[in-house]
């Protein structure tokens, strides 16, 4: 009895990168993230203000702040968008207008040594309407990068493993005279993904 | 003889992409900011007293009724509620040397331009409100008393504060 095997051994492997790099961010649905405002509800609010009254500032002291949780040793990107002006009754059509829209300048700042405290938050560089940053969500001076993300196994407790760093926002609004009484509303968006 | 042909196929795909869940936050901040007009003030006429006669020891311009009465004219935003605060007494000095008056002011309102129908500001109605157009009109009067006055030219200057609420 003739015994012919044949095996055929297709192996096909669908590699859409050769990088030696190891992107966490792939494999970031097995890790959470959270953001959480420390006061909810609360506007950026530059109360009342008079048309000439020059540049108006809300510190960092003032900022709106949220915790970030996630995997201490793994990096986040944090992408802010903001409006260019502050509109009248937020009315876009009011976005060509000088005498009904404020222009808005936004800052922001991240803190992740552990504790929530501005005066050890970093500055992001703002580029016009966008500031970008890329942190660990635990600051780890300068040590390497620790050990790859604890796997998940049976009985894995993500907490173990978080951490929280802390996001302020704050900004500046400049009114040269001649701005419409009223009420000016405006928006900054805020992204967060792991690396 | 039977032959077998074993064929085996192993068709190994490995998808290099983990089915990723979304699992980017983000945040929405909104950012207000109420707006209202700067005040200004302006000096429409300055009060007048004319010329005094010999043993006149008191004059008395009426804000509402007197047509050397200072004219001021406020504006501000439309509506807006605001508090006006002045000295009531204010001294006047000689110009040509030593010598002084004393000066108590009055002052009336309105927010449409009519002295006749102003209505004197007090103490407990210094609350006021710019009209429709942010426009508030002030007339200025008051008396001095000329007993003991010396001859001469006296000026002084009179101070008001607008305030918004």
């Amino acid at each position: 009895m003739r015994l012919v095997i044949v095996t055929i051994l297709s192996v096909l492997f669908s590699l859409s990168s050769l990088a030696q790099e190891i992107d966490f961010g792939d494999y970031s649905a097995l890790y959470s993230i959270s953001l959480t405002e420390l006061s909810p509800g609360m506007n950026l609010n530059f109360g009342t203000v008079a048309d000439n009254e020059g540049l108006v500032s809300i510190d960092i002291n003032d900022a709106k702040i949220y915790a970030i949780e996630g995997v201490k040793y793994l990096d986040i990107i944090v992408d802010i968008t903001a409006d260019q002006f502050l509109l009248l009754d937020g009315n876009l059509s009011y976005a060509s207008d000088p005498t009904r829209r404020i222009e808005l300048t936004m800052a922001a700042a991240y803190a992740n040594m552990g504790i929530q405290d501005p005066s050890q938050a970093i500055i992001f560089n703002v580029f016009g309407t966008t500031a970008s940053a890329q942190f660990p969500i635990k600051y780890r001076g300068n040590a390497p990068p620790g050990p790859p993300p604890t796997p998940v196994y049976q009985g894995y407790d993500p907490t173990v493993f978080n951490e929280t760093a802390y996001l302020y926002i704050y900004a500046s609004i400049n009114l040269p005279g001649g701005i419409v009484a009223g009420s000016y509303t405006g928006n900054i968006n805020v992204s967060i993904s792991y690396d | 003889m039977i032959r077998h042909f074993f064929t085996f196929i192993f068709l190994f795909i490995f998808s290099a992409l983990v089915q990723a869940q979304d699992n980017n936050v983000t945040a929405n901040i909104n950012i207000e900011a109420n707006v209202i007009q700067s005040i200004e003030l302006i000096t429409v006429n300055s009060m007048t007293f004319g010329n005094t006669q010999p043993g006149q020891e008191v004059i008395y311009v009426n804000p509402i009724t007197d047509l050397n009465a200072g004219y001021m004219i406020a504006y501000g935003t439309p509506g807006a509620e605001f508090r006006l605060d002045y000295e009531l007494n204010r001294q006047l000095t000689r110009i040509e040397g030593e010598g002084f008056l004393n000066f108590r002011y009055e002052l009336s309102a309105n927010s449409i331009e009519d002295q006749t129908s102003s209505e004197l500001i007090e103490y407990e109605n210094r609350n006021l409100r710019f009209n429709s157009e942010g426009i508030y009109y002030i007339w200025v009067g008051g008396e001095v008393n000329l007993e003991n006055a010396r001859p001469g030219n006296y000026e002084g200057d009179f101070t008001i504060e607008i305030d918004y609420i």
